[in-house]
């Protein structure tokens, strides 16, 4: 790390550390929200800005894993050292099913993750004897573990900052290894890294269920925070908007999903302040950014469009 | 002995076309064969079959004995292909290096590690250091290589396929696209190859292919109509006919 | 049981021809002009409340259609031409353009028409009940639509099989440098498939809108089950929308009447199985 670097990040650290004492109760929140989609957004990345491919549906993973904890710890009294893991690896065993998808590239991979998301909003509609209909998993506790307990907004939000730290530390780690360059390396020609012997149906595959597992750890951080999960959760909304997140804050790198989930949540918070229509306002900005900031984008399509990446910006190495 | 490279009776159709009837030869391991043939005439369909890009309609292909028809490729490098496209085909948003990263992780257990950071491996450093020297390209090792030109990124082509060490190399056109003095240089590449490793080309350019080749196969319309050495080839009357259409 | 199997397979059908007029302006959209629209579901359900307010208007549904579909034309042409021009074939940016077209659409339309499920009015002669033989009742209304779906479907096989400009149509989705290369007027040949595909879209939200209602929502799910019959049946292929159309919309009705919570589960299945066997689906093209 650069000494610039080193000191952005020092004063990024001291920022957050003093925020609850600095600007109170509404921005801890706004933040502990920031920092959880960003993670949601950071596994939609894993895949988009790294493996080429585009997922619309990493909200289920979300949402299952936000159910199970929810149900484990509300309805079966289930503590919370037993229901986070297994909200965790109900959503990954969800990535290792929809992982299926990975045999198809392009428009049909992301028709088919869309539809595979819109089949666990219909169950948690629909099933409402189980996971409550529209009404939804309520009065979720704060975690607690081997006697330690949660007792406030505050003290969560700090073990949510400890939480992203180590996971964007990791994540690091994941796209700086022999496993994240060949990510990139199929995303720029899947042709030519399997004549050099990778067996790119498997990666992707492999990089489907950890990003499946990331967005399943936002899932049980989200439950958490917000103590209450309806299927609104899974909703097709959620996965679009995660992906944006990604994408306006810059793929392919760590910070930037994170960067893009600050702009989306504190552009909605901001506007439906003032304003009644703000879902047709994230429309707007939808179609403004792709029509107004189309580099970024550019490398992403022509791995959608199933070729190898051309020249342009943000389609770094991380 | 074993043939590095046997293929039998090998048929490709799309739709009703067959671009590939019913081809059969045999490539003893060490030789420089050399594939020529007009346009169209199916030699860079023959090439994907054999290398598993495509699945023949008929017909078997075997590697050192081994039967690869339905083998994937990344299978088909593991037992000791390599091979470069018709088109510059690597990865332009990475570097020389992370290509080179890449091609020599490819057929080590190691490409699958999540854990520690790529260049912590200093084997594959080593190997893709000295074969980004091997190519004369240290100086941009870590500059993207959408900066190189079409030359280069042959080059690098033809390193990134011989990294796996294969025991048999496959190359499609590797002066096609070049300036003269560009293909001088691929020439002296191949030329220098380790005279253990089966070549097989395809090549347009009549002065390279005949410089190089031990043996020649002429393909004309899917088929093998002539195979031999450089000379023969050269001379035979139902050559030039295929090529300039007059005896 | 019998009557219950016979009446779904009635419901499934009448379901499977929404699908079908949703659907076939999707798939062929792609396969000729390589856009992928996800506001499809956006302008069903704008050609439904505009249906619906010309409808309590003028008491005509007839004029109702004809406007819900004509508005959605007009709406889909201002799409094409000023924003999904600029995204070439880049699919990525046109999924996320299109969306924010249908979050626009979903927004306003709520203000508008509001909260509520409305539905639209229908005439005397199609409400009420006919008897089948067998002594089955059912809904008019679900019964002549069945038969408007395979009118319309007819047609547009007709169109697509067997004139000149569907083989041209036909010619264009198999190969697009081809058909340009032959001099028509490409610009004009997908403004107008554009078009049609925009007015079945608006036309089947009014037609939707008569027995499913209109409500917010329903933009999404729509567009999701077509997109299920459009992976089903292949990208491009109309033969594929209809086979696909009909499944889905059998397996949509038994799933509701044997297992309702799990009717979603329903439709991942043949998804699932076509993923393992057959990624392209029926019969589809290139994506």
């Amino acid at each position: 790390m650069t000494p610039a670097r080193l000191a952005g990040a020092a004063a990024l650290a001291v920022a957050a550390a003093v925020l609850p004492e600095v600007a109170g109760p509404f921005w801890m929140g706004l933040v502990t929200q920031m920092l959880v989609f960003g993670v949601l957004a950071l596994s939609v990345d894993l895949l988009l800005g790294h493996a080429g491919l585009f997922s619309i549906c990493h909200g289920s993973f979300f949402a299952v894993a936000a159910y199970t904890t929810a149900l484990l710890e509300v309805r079966y009294a289930v503590a919370t050292a037993m229901a986070a893991p297994a909200g965790l690896l109900a959503g990954t065993l969800l990535g290792l099913v929809f992982g299926l998808a990975v045999r198809t590239r392009g428009v049909y991979f992301i028709l088919i993750t869309i539809a595979f998301g819109y089949v666990v909003w219909g169950v948690a509609h629909r099933w409402s004897s189980f996971t409550g209909g529209d009404n939804g998993v309520t009065n979720v506790p704060f975690p607690a573990v081997a006697g330690v307990r949660i007792d406030s907004h505050t003290e969560y939000y700090y073990l949510v900052l400890v939480a992203v730290a180590l996971v964007a530390l990791g994540y690091g780690r994941v796209i700086r290894s022999p496993f994240g360059l060949a990510l990139r390396g199929i995303k720029g020609s899947e042709s030519r890294m399997r004549t050099l012997g990778y067996d790119s149906n498997r990666h992707l595959y492999a990089a489907f269920v950890l990003s499946a597992a990331l967005a399943s750890l936002a899932g049980v951080l989200y439950v958490y925070y917000n103590r209450f999960v309806n299927p609104v959760a899974a909703s097709f909304p959620v996965s679009v908007e995660a992906a944006l997140m990604a994408i306006i804050g810059g793929t392919g790198t760590i910070l930037g999903p994170f960067i893009g989930s600050i702009i989306i949540l504190g552009l909605r918070n901001w506007v439906s302040s003032f304003f009644e229509l703000y879902a047709a306002i994230m429309g707007l900005v939808f179609i403004v950014a792709v029509l107004w900031v189309p580099e970024g984008l550019v490398g992403l399509a022509a791995r959608v469009r199933g070729r190898r990446a051309p020249a342009g910006p943000g389609s770094a190495t991380g | 002995m074993t043939a590095a490279v046997e293929v039998t009776g090998l048929v490709k159709e799309f739709g009703g076309l067959r671009a590939v009837d019913g081809v059969s030869l045999s490539v003893p391991p060490g030789e420089r064969r050399v594939l020529i043939g007009p346009n169209g005439a199916g030699k860079t369909t023959l090439f994907h079959c054999v290398t598993g890009t495509l699945a023949p309609t008929a017909g078997r292909v075997a590697l050192f004995g081994r039967d690869v028809t339905r083998l994937p490729e990344h299978r088909r490098t593991v037992l000791g292909m390599g091979r470069t496209f018709q088109i510059s085909n690597v990865i332009a948003d990475l570097t020389c290096r992370e290509n080179l990263l890449l091609a020599a992780a490819g057929t080590d257990a190691r490409k699958w590690v999540l854990h520690r950071r790529i260049t912590a491996f200093e084997d594959l450093a080593r190997t893709a250091q000295d074969n980004l020297a091997r190519i004369g390209l240290e100086r941009r090792a870590d500059e993207a290589v959408r900066r190189l030109s079409y030359g280069e990124r042959r080059q690098l082509e033809l390193a990134l396929a011989l990294t796996s060490r294969p025991r048999v190399l496959f190359l499609d056109e590797p002066c096609a696209g070049l300036s003269p003095s560009e293909r001088a240089r691929i020439s002296r590449m191949i030329a220098g190859l380790p005279r253990d490793l089966t070549v097989l080309m395809i090549e347009h350019d009549m002065d390279v292919a005949l410089g190089l080749a031990d043996r020649v196969t002429v393909l004309h319309r899917g088929r093998i109509i002539l195979e031999g050495s450089p000379g023969e080839v050269q001379t035979h009357p139902e050559v030039r006919e295929v090529y300039f259409g007059h005896v | 049981m019998a009557t219950g199997a016979l009446l779904q397979a009635i419901n499934g059908t009448s379901l499977a021809a929404l699908l079908f007029l949703v659907a076939s302006g999707f798939t062929v959209t792609f396969g000729l002009m390589r856009v992928v629209n996800m506001a499809y579901g956006a302008y069903y359900l704008l050609g439904g409340y505009v249906g619906l307010s010309i409808a309590q208007a003028s008491g005509s549904f007839a004029l109702a259609v004809v406007g819900g579909g004509a508005a959605v034309v007009v709406f889909g042409f201002l799409v094409d031409r000023f924003l999904i021009r600029h995204t070439g074939e880049n699919h990525l940016a046109q999924v996320l353009l299109t969306v924010g077209v249908a979050f626009v659409v979903g927004d306003v339309a709520l203000k508008i028409w509001g909260g509520d499920s409305l539905k639209v009015p229908v005439p005397l002669f199609l409400r009420g009940a006919m008897e089948l033989p067998g002594g089955l009742v059912y809904p008019t209304f679900r019964f002549v639509l069945i038969l408007f779906g395979v009118a319309v479907a007819g047609v547009l096989w007709v169109l697509y099989t067997r004139t000149q400009i569907g083989a041209v149509v036909r010619a264009g989705v198999d190969d697009r440098e081809q058909v340009a290369a032959t001099g028509i007027d490409v610009d004009r040949l997908f403004a107008m498939v554009s078009a049609l595909a925009s007015f079945m879209a608006g036309m089947a939200g009014v037609v939707g809108g008569a027995f499913l209602t209109l409500y917010p929502g329903a933009e999404w799910e729509i567009l999701i089950v077509a997109l299920v019959v459009v992976i089903v049946g292949g990208l491009g292929s109309l033969g594929g929308a209809m086979i696909g159309a009909l499944v889905v919309g059998l397996l949509d009705a038994y799933g509701r009447w044997l297992l309702p919570e799990f009717s979603y589960f329903v439709l991942f299945g043949p998804m699932a199985v076509l993923l393992l066997f057959r990624p392209r689906g029926i019969a589809g093209k290139d994506a």
